[in-house]
């Protein structure tokens, strides 16, 4: 696009080649940009923002326990937007992983309270269940997806609503404790995940998105199943040209995400929430997926995005002292989307001020 | 059950549904120029906040449905300036959208919970039809914001898309902007004027929340009927009229739920919720189906170039 | 010939001329590509514009049509002097062009493609008024298509009627139609060309952009030749020869025929016995073929595209599965093989779709190398990928191959086509240890990439492999191959072998016309 002024014009023009470090950077410039615009908008309506800045990040980061929630935060999170990466590069947007999750803590739930087994085994059990019921809750759009074409932006995303309701419906109803006077949860699971701090709330679930993280980045750069999946999300013909079965593949990919997601509510269940609830989420899925789509194809990415995330989102404890509501965080964190979202777009293009000028058209690269 | 908890039980369907039938009519044309604008849920908020602000800064209800279309109509024109004309991502985009849109409202509304706003819409008669025996109060006897997105807006719509020369190019450009750009059609401007229309409805959807149906400020406010409305826009097909009627269906489930927790009918009110997103979900899968099962429908009823950000450069 | 070729001769430069451009220069960054070029197009003649890819043909073309705007150099209309400042205003002095890739908009009707966009149309429509305009406008310009056909349903070549019809709807009297053929059958192709005499011989002015020369020289009254950005010649069509114009078109004789004395061994490598199989749509597109090819030959199947070719290469190379038949490769069966077995048994396959189907455009070259060798034993053990290995390959490939390109890490979708072309040909070639098939290897591709697959392509001959090429360019065909079979509706109904090759009757033959060409073979 271009804008006239005389007989000049400035004109946004495609770079040919994208510089993945250039784009990361202009990518947090973008950040930090819709930063100031919140730090702004702040000090217009008469706050203190230094000692606000210092407040978050004390509460955040200062203090052990600040640290401990940030990271139990980030977990879900991080394990989500793992979920969402992987077929991600395959061009396949998950953004149901909310109600797998959902799922997954359901079935987690249910071995964890009905079924009778030491400790360690039983939370093995749970994370068998928490994986088949997020991968089930992908089922039918993994299908409609590979052997019918149906979008599973849309189908992923409608199962999210109802998989809220299910969960819901399940801990104020069939599996509702009825010991206690809470009328809107279950009973306590019968195995939680350890801490790792005495008397804290950081368990050891916070070192499996670490550890899928590295791994995974290891099976797309080496492994030939990444390899063929990046191929597929590339061109899925060529991909089938090299022999592989796309639509396999899209099943595979997408269940494996179902699972990840899963997994993720059994952690979230057994680490930090404990009871199964129709709240046991926070938009963990939701963050994930902007985290995923943000960070590419990289890992590295994906963690820093993931814990910053977790960062702001747990500093609206902070912001409510100073007469905010948590609320605004919301509105940060969708200002932030936006500046990253625009970084990345400027990242692509080059802006160039010069007289018109025209691209070639055809079908080759290069003039006609 | 009497006749007349049936047809009360149609009255409240019909305003139930006027939210998301206005959400969905603004989502339907973003759509039809292939703009995905996932923020409905946003947007009704914005439009829910300011028009409260607007009501208890002393306007009346007609200023304050005015307000809420034009704030949402602002966000929404933001929005589209990023994924027309910057061409960020439309699905990331949108959930910021949400989130801002989310944010900000509860932010702002934050202080007028619980207090009822001051000056709402009056029911508007309408003679004659208002006489018909009970089927005439459930109908006829609404305020003026439902009988326009009930009948003047699907009307207009499907008069604009369907029966105008630029309704025409409309469509074209969410099939495939590339053609409707060498055909010399303002991809660009059509995109952004349409993207933005639509967010002004979807204000107006959260502005009638507060103006009529609900009216008193709470948290999300919007209580996921942005959601429903973009399930709304595919279980219509993209079609004006089918839309609203299915908004009065979705609507008949919200009121519908009362009525059977009233008659103990054991059925829970989750599964309830849950119907719109299963139908919706029945209905994109089912004829893909088909279709692969050897029925030929129609061509694909979705505008073709749905959530494709149109780059000139890339023919 | 036929008795057209009367009237051309009559109205070479009899018409006025209705269009002049003059020192026209056009560059794009620093790249040259129209040189001063001047051009007159006449009232009432076929102008044909030939050249190579790259030469400059669409470009000046797009100038004309106010695509573009030229650095340097005047149009007159009718003696006017124009300036166009978009394609709007090139449409209003006249001039319309129809692009290669139709900018028609699939779900909607042909009445409405016609009407998008289009100042005519009124504000207020209903689909049977704009239905009964379409009609009215073809029947004005003798071009006929059902006008509420959806364009998804329509063929190629209706299509391309529309997109015409279009274009003089809006009132062009010079229609420039730019490589129009190359997406029709010969039957289609044939049509247009009755078409096109037809709104010459009512005034209008028809510009014809190709690189084929037959059609060049039927159709056309008068040549431009363009070479390098650079007008070479103007010239009457009565009277020049093939022979001529290439050598005007290419500027070198650089031509590389086969070694006619390499004589193809008596194993046969490749068998293929009763194939049917179904296309994509679902209809039959291979009926009871058979055909064998031995090693060291190059076996050519002539024939419009559309004929099953394509089903056949994909039918051996394991990308599509047979209702009937077999396949046999050295022997062993392969019939039912799935890619991964057919590359392992030697079979490489340049396939028909370069970008749809041969290349992961927005990988890295070196990815795109391995594309069809990732999992052997050379480049991946148990562990994963043998990075270091798979980086070496691919540099040897590209030089091996001549792709210009300045990394193995570049996005392979930022090659020209040509280098593309190279990449594919190269990696297929490395893996046809037995079969080598080619799927219209050289289909717009410029000159001197066409030399390199094609040298590929007689390097495997000369190394005992067996070659299947697939072309729709019958010079091509007859150049290379030791053994012609041409293919119609499914099956192959004529063999030549080389020296013996009669282009009419191979021309017959791949119109259906069997029996005629049976006749004529009897007459000589």
């Amino acid at each position: 696009m271009s804008v006239a002024v005389g007989s000049r014009s400035i004109r946004l023009e495609r770079r040919l080649h994208v510089d993945p470090r250039r784009s990361a950077l202009i990518r947090v410039i973008g950040l930090l940009a819709s930063l100031v615009v919140v730090a702004l908008l702040l000090a217009i309506t008469g706050r203190d923002v230094p000692v606000l800045a210092g407040e978050i990040l004390d509460t955040t980061l200062g203090t052990s326990f600040g640290l401990q929630s940030t990271a139990v935060l980030a977990t879900p999170i991080l394990l989500d937007a793992i979920a969402v990466a992987i077929p991600l590069r395959m061009r396949l947007w998950n953004i149901g992983v909310e109600g797998q999750f959902y799922v997954g803590a359901l079935a987690a739930a249910g071995v964890g309270i009905y079924v009778d087994a030491p400790g360690p085994i039983l939370l093995v059990l749970m994370a068998l269940a928490g994986a088949l019921g997020g991968a089930l809750w992908i089922l039918v759009p993994a299908l409609a997806r590979a052997f019918w074409n149906v979008n599973e932006i849309i189908t992923t995303l409608l199962l999210n609503f109802v998989a809220i309701q299910w969960v819901t419906w399940f801990s104020i109803g069939p599996w509702r404790d009825k010991e206690a006077e809470v009328v809107s949860a279950t009973p306590e699971v019968g195995a939680r995940l350890p801490v790792l701090i005495e008397n804290g709330i950081l368990h050891i679930g916070f070192f499996l998105p670490l550890i899928l993280a590295a791994a995974f980045f290891v099976v797309f750069r080496s492994w030939r199943w990444g390899y063929e999946v990046d191929m597929i999300g590339g061109n899925p013909r060529a991909a089938e040209f090299a022999g592989v079965d796309v639509r396999r593949r899209i099943m595979s990919v997408m269940l494996l995400s179902g699972a990840l997601a899963g997994i993720s509510g059994m952690v979230h269940l057994s680490g930090a929430s404990g009871r199964l609830q129709g709240t046991i989420s926070n938009q963990y899925g939701l963050s994930g997926f902007i985290v995923a789509a943000l960070a590419g194809a990289s890992f590295v990415a994906l963690i820093a995005g993931g814990l910053f995330i977790a960062l702001l989102l747990a500093s609206g404890v902070a912001l409510q002292g100073v007469g905010l509501s948590v609320y605004i965080v919301l509105a940060v964190y969708g200002l932030a989307l936006i500046g990253i979202g625009v970084g990345e777009m400027a990242s692509r293009y080059r802006l160039t001020i010069g007289d018109r000028r025209e691209h070639p058209v055809g079908s080759e690269r290069g003039p006609p | 059950m009497s006749i007349e908890d049936l047809f009360a039980a149609i009255r409240t369907a019909i305003d139930a549904g006027v939210v998301i039938a206005f959400a969905g009519s603004g989502e339907l044309l973003a759509e039809r120029v292939g703009v995905l604008n996932l923020g409905q849920e946003g947007l009704i908020g914005i439009g829910a906040v300011t028009a409260v602000l607007a009501a208890d800064a002393g306007a009346g209800p007609w200023v304050a449905f005015v307000v809420g279309m034009a704030a949402a109509g602002l966000m929404g024109f933001l929005f589209a300036v990023s994924v027309v004309v910057i061409r960020t991502n439309q699905v990331l985009t949108g959930l910021a959208v949400v989130l801002t849109g989310v944010g900000l409202s509860n932010q702002i509304g934050n202080g007028f919970q619980g207090s009822p706003v001051m000056h709402t819409f009056e029911t508007l008669r309408i003679p004659f039809l208002a006489d018909i025996p009970q089927l005439g109060p459930a109908l006829f006897n609404h305020s003026p914001p439902v009988y326009l997105c009930y009948i003047a807006l699907p009307v207009v719509v499907w008069f604009l898309l369907f029966r105008t020369r630029h309704g025409m190019n409309l469509r074209a450009v969410g099939q495939d902007p590339a053609a409707a750009d060498a055909a010399g059609i303002n991809v660009t401007g059509i995109r952004l004027a349409y993207t933005t229309i639509g967010s002004a409805l979807s204000g107006a959807g959260g502005a009638f929340l507060m103006l009529d149906l609900t009216p008193v400020w709470s948290v999300n406010v919007a209580r996921s009927r942005g959601w429903v409305a973009l399930a709304l826009v595919i279980f219509a097909a993209w079609r004006p009229a089918l839309l609203v009627v299915g908004a009065f269906l979705f609507g008949a489930l919200d009121s519908l739920n009362f009525l059977i927790q009233r008659l103990n009918l054991g059925i829970p009110s989750s599964l309830l919720k849950m119907m719109p997103y299963i139908v919706t979900l029945a209905l994109i899968i089912v004829p893909a189906v088909l279709t692969r099962f050897g029925f030929k429908g129609r061509s694909t009823v979705a505008p073709g170039a749905l959530a494709q950000p149109y780059f000139r450069e890339e023919r | 010939m036929s008795s057209s070729d009367d009237t051309r001769t009559e109205r070479a430069g009899a018409g006025d001329t209705v269009v002049e451009a003059l020192g026209i220069t056009k560059s794009f960054d620093e790249v040259l590509a129209l040189d001063r070029v001047d051009l007159d197009l006449a009232r009432g003649e076929v102008h044909a514009l030939l050249g190579e890819n790259g030469a400059g043909k669409t470009t000046i073309s797009n100038v004309l049509a106010g695509i573009y705007r030229p650095d340097a150099g005047v149009i007159r209309v009718d003696r006017e002097e124009r300036h166009f400042r978009s394609p709007a205003a090139a449409i209003e002095a006249g001039i319309g062009m129809v692009h290669q890739h139709f900018r028609l908009i699939k779900p909607m009707t042909v009445a409405e493609n016609i009407h998008l966009g289009w100042a005519d149309t009124p504000g207020v429509i209903t689909r049977t008024m704009l239905e009964e305009r379409t009609a009215r406008v073809m029947d004005e310009v003798g071009l006929h298509v059902d006008p509420a056909a959806e364009i998804w349903q329509l063929s190629v070549g209706e299509q391309q009627r529309v997109e015409i019809t279009r274009t003089l709807a809006r009132g062009a009297r010079i229609l420039i139609l730019d490589e129009p053929t190359a997406v029709l059958t010969a039957q289609e192709a044939r049509e247009l060309f009755t078409v096109m005499r037809g709104l010459v011989a009512g005034g209008r002015t028809v510009v014809f952009i190709s690189h084929k020369l037959n059609e060049v020289l039927e159709v056309s009254d008068r040549i431009t030749v363009l070479r390098g950005g650079r007008n070479v010649v103007t010239r009457p069509t009565y009277g020049a020869t093939p022979r001529e114009l290439a050598r005007l078109m290419t500027g070198e004789a650089r031509e590389v025929t086969a070694d006619a004395r390499a004589a193809p061994g008596d194993q046969p490598v490749l068998t293929i016995e009763g194939m049917t199989a179904r296309g994509a749509r679902g209809s039959i597109a291979l009926h009871d073929l058979s055909l064998t090819v031995y090693s060291g030959e190059i076996v050519g199947i002539a024939g419009v595209s559309g004929n099953g070719q394509t089903e056949l290469a994909e039918v051996v190379a394991g990308l599509r599965r047979p209702d009937e038949g077999r396949i046999l490769i050295g022997g062993v069966e392969h019939t039912l093989s799935s890619p991964r077995r057919v590359v392992d048994a030697g079979v490489g396959h340049i396939p028909e779709d370069r970008l749809g189907v041969g290349l992961v455009r927005t990988a890295q070259v070196r990815d795109n190398a391995v594309l069809r060798s990732y999992w052997n034993s050379d480049n991946s053990g148990r562990l994963g990928l043998h990075r270091g290995r798979i980086a070496e390959f691919a540099r040897r490939l590209v030089e091996s191959a001549r792709v210009q390109t300045s990394s193995i890490h570049a996005t392979a979708g930022h090659l020209s086509g040509g280098n593309q072309q190279r990449l594919i040909a190269g990696r297929e070639a490395l893996i046809a240890d037995r079969v080598f098939i080619a799927n219209q290897p050289t289909r717009g591709l410029d000159v001197h990439s066409t030399q390199d697959v094609r040298e590929s392509l007689l390097a495997r001959r000369a190394a005992g492999c067996a070659v299947l090429l697939i072309s729709d360019d019958l010079d091509e065909v007859l150049e290379m191959s030791d053994r012609i079979l041409v293919m119609y509706e499914g099956s192959v109904n004529g063999e030549f072998r080389r020296g013996a090759a009669d282009r009419e009757r191979i021309g017959l033959l791949m119109g259906g016309h069997v029996a005629e060409a049976e006749l004529e073979s009897g007459a000589r």
